[in-house]
């Protein structure tokens, strides 16, 4: 076994074995920290993959940003194990059902499909370097790119008419 | 593409109308001769005519039939502006910011009517529907607003992560976004493309409020400040339809007989339990809620169908339906009792105001003379003609029967019951453009050919 493969084994078994405490941890504030590590081992599968943009960007925004402001949030709002609401069992029990089923239909599609051994590139691939990703960004995908400025534009302004006094 | 660019830069313009002008008239007057604009340049659109001509890299097409839908929501866009804006300036004291994102929201409508990949089109339901929670959360005094707004925002942030996975699993099967790409017949029918169409499906469903993911419906609608519901149920939910049609028959068309069945199931259920939960109801907000859910169910019509017909009639149905939904909720929004018993005896005090109302109510509907018999007539019509499923078509008629007692118990209200005097401020601006919008819906009731003829250019 390579060191990558070696590497690819932990990642995978850290963000499953992360995602799944995070599921049923019951401190709000345990289940954030144990997101957080779910997305420091994707980042990893993105580096070994030599995507190295998408791993910092995942790491700034995902693991850095949004994870403090919920982190925040979680706090300000003082929830803890004793003031988590009850939930109706047949709710419970319609959920467990309901993402069971979607569950069982995503793992049949993906056994079933031909993905396997259809690699785009491999680890020396230069698809996830910063320049190849501008160079796309600015030809093929400017338009959406453009546009996207919209979205983030009247979020920006959605967000100061939330928070605005009046 | 003009479009596009105008209602983008439109928003951002609104913006520091706000700041320039203290007077509580400019936003309006911008925002209306904002939307006069965007009917030009779709218009423009709709002959050809490209004011910037980029290279859109085939991402976005405007070929006439969607031109002529752009056109058309800009025209309610214009009706609601003229309708609203005293009524947004009353609620939030500055309409202007609130106007800038309907324009914002517009600039996501024309996206999703014009996609031609799947990027595209997330990017345009998403700046559909981000504005939209902000506006549905305006009544920031009030808890049903807030609520109502941190409802849709969780539940359409959900709906939208259900459709990055579609994409994803669409674009792990075969590598590109391009819808055109897509539609390849059976050598696509992968399990993954099938859990793709499935997840796509499930999500646009929610964004245009089908059952069964429609629970969130009834509650937004209601709690949201009544202009801005009018707004979020009429060209929000057309352009939604328009896009769901678009994409399901640009990406997945070959393979319709594969989810023709799944798009029956969500109209019957649709129809079936939009109608019978608006009878129910004491509100007649709450109602029109679950109403719009019924009249989804009528436009799903255009998805089971896919031909010719169907197309022609869904643009046809989003227009009768947005022009007759702004009118109605435009005289419900200066209403201060908004059960029915707040419309007993209206039309004795305000015979006027009573009369658009029943003009509306009927084209909801579905009465002949008004557009939205032939709204119904043209999605049925389409229905049949694929000739399966002739139960689904019966069913809809008769739910369309129920539809008829609750839109008609506001009219008996009006009409045939005692009630007190009530104050109902409008100006006389507000009654020309009821006028004006009650007279597009009965001249589309008699010549339904000119939007046909529109679309089909």
């Amino acid at each position: 076994m390579s060191i990558t493969q070696i590497l690819f084994w932990f990642l995978s078994a850290l963000s499953i074995l992360s995602a799944l405490m995070m599921v049923t941890s019951r401190n709000p504030v345990h289940s954030v920290l144990w997101l957080i590590l779910v997305f420091f081992a994707i980042s990893g599968h993105y580096i070994l993959m030599n995507a190295q943009f998408l791993a910092i960007v995942n790491m700034i925004v995902y693991a850095g940003a949004i994870m403090v402001l919920f982190l925040f949030v979680i706090m300000l709002m003082n929830m803890n194990a004793e003031t988590e609401p009850q939930k109706n069992k047949w709710l419970k029990m319609a959920g467990a059902i309901g993402s069971g089923t979607l569950l069982l239909v995503l793992v049949a599609a993906l056994r079933d499909s031909e993905l396997r051994g259809r690699t785009l590139e491999g680890p020396e691939g230069t698809i996830g370097l910063v320049k190849q990703l501008g160079a796309v960004l600015f030809t093929d995908y400017v338009v959406p790119f453009e546009i996207s400025s919209v979205l983030f534009l009247s979020a920006m302004v959605g967000a100061v008419l939330i928070g605005k006094k009046d | 593409m003009n479009s596009i660019i105008l209602s983008a830069l439109w928003g951002v313009l609104m913006m520091y109308t706000g700041v320039v002008s203290r007077s509580n008239k400019a936003p309006g007057i911008m925002a209306a001769l904002g939307a006069a604009l965007l009917m030009g340049a779709a218009w423009l659109d709709l002959n050809g005519v490209s004011l910037a001509p980029f290279d859109l890299h085939g991402m976005l097409e405007f070929p006439p039939y969607v031109s002529g839908f752009i056109l058309l929501m800009s025209l309610c866009l214009l009706l609601y502006v003229l309708l609203s804006n005293d009524e947004i300036d009353r609620l939030t004291g500055h309409s202007a910011d609130y106007l800038a994102l309907i324009f914002f929201v517009m600039t996501g409508v024309i996206i999703v009517a014009s996609f031609k990949t799947l990027l595209m089109m997330f990017l345009g339901v998403e700046i559909m529907s981000i504005p939209l929670y902000i506006l549905a959360a305006s009544d920031k005094r009030n808890l049903k607003s807030n609520e109502a707004g941190l409802k849709y925002f969780l539940m359409g942030s959900f709906s939208t992560g259900i459709m990055l996975m579609g994409i994803a699993l669409l674009y792990g099967s075969f590598g590109t976004f391009y819808t055109a790409a897509l539609n390849i017949g059976f050598l696509a029918l992968s399990p993954l493309t099938l859990a793709g169409i499935v997840l796509l499906m499930v999500s646009m469903a929610f964004k245009v409020s089908a059952a069964p993911f429609h629970f969130w419906t009834p509650d937004v609608y209601d709690g949201t400040p009544s202009v801005f519901t009018s707004f979020m149920a009429t060209i929000v939910k057309a352009a939604a339809f328009f896009g769901f049609l678009r994409l399901f028959e640009g990406a997945f068309g070959k393979l319709h007989e594969q989810w023709q069945i799944l798009t029956a199931i969500i109209t019957a259920a649709t129809l079936l339990i939009g109608n019978l939960t608006a009878v129910f109801q004491q509100s007649v907000k709450r109602m029109l809620a679950y109403s719009s859910i019924a009249q989804a169910g009528f436009m799903m019509f255009a998805l089971f169908a896919m031909n010719a017909t169907a197309r022609q009639g869904l643009v046809l149905y989003g227009v009768s339906y947005s022009l007759a939904t702004i009118g109605v909720f435009a005289v419900l929004a200066k209403m201060k009792d908004q059960t029915f018993e707040g419309f007993n005896g209206l039309a004795t005090h305000k015979p006027f105001l009573a009369l658009m109302l029943t003009v509306y109510l009927l084209s909801l509907a579905g009465i002949p003379l008004t557009a939205g018999f032939f709204a119904k007539y043209y999605m049925l019509l389409a229905a049949l003609k694929t000739g399966q499923m002739l139960w689904l078509v019966i069913l809809a008629v008769l739910s369309a029967a129920v539809g008829i007692y609750y839109y008609f118990r506001v009219i008996q209200a009006m009409y045939f019951k005692e009630g007190a005097d009530q104050e109902v401020e409008t100006s006389s601006g507000f009654r020309a453009t009821l006028l004006v919008t009650a007279v597009i819906i009965v001249l589309l009731g008699v010549h339904p050919d000119w939007v046909i003829a529109l679309v089909n250019y």
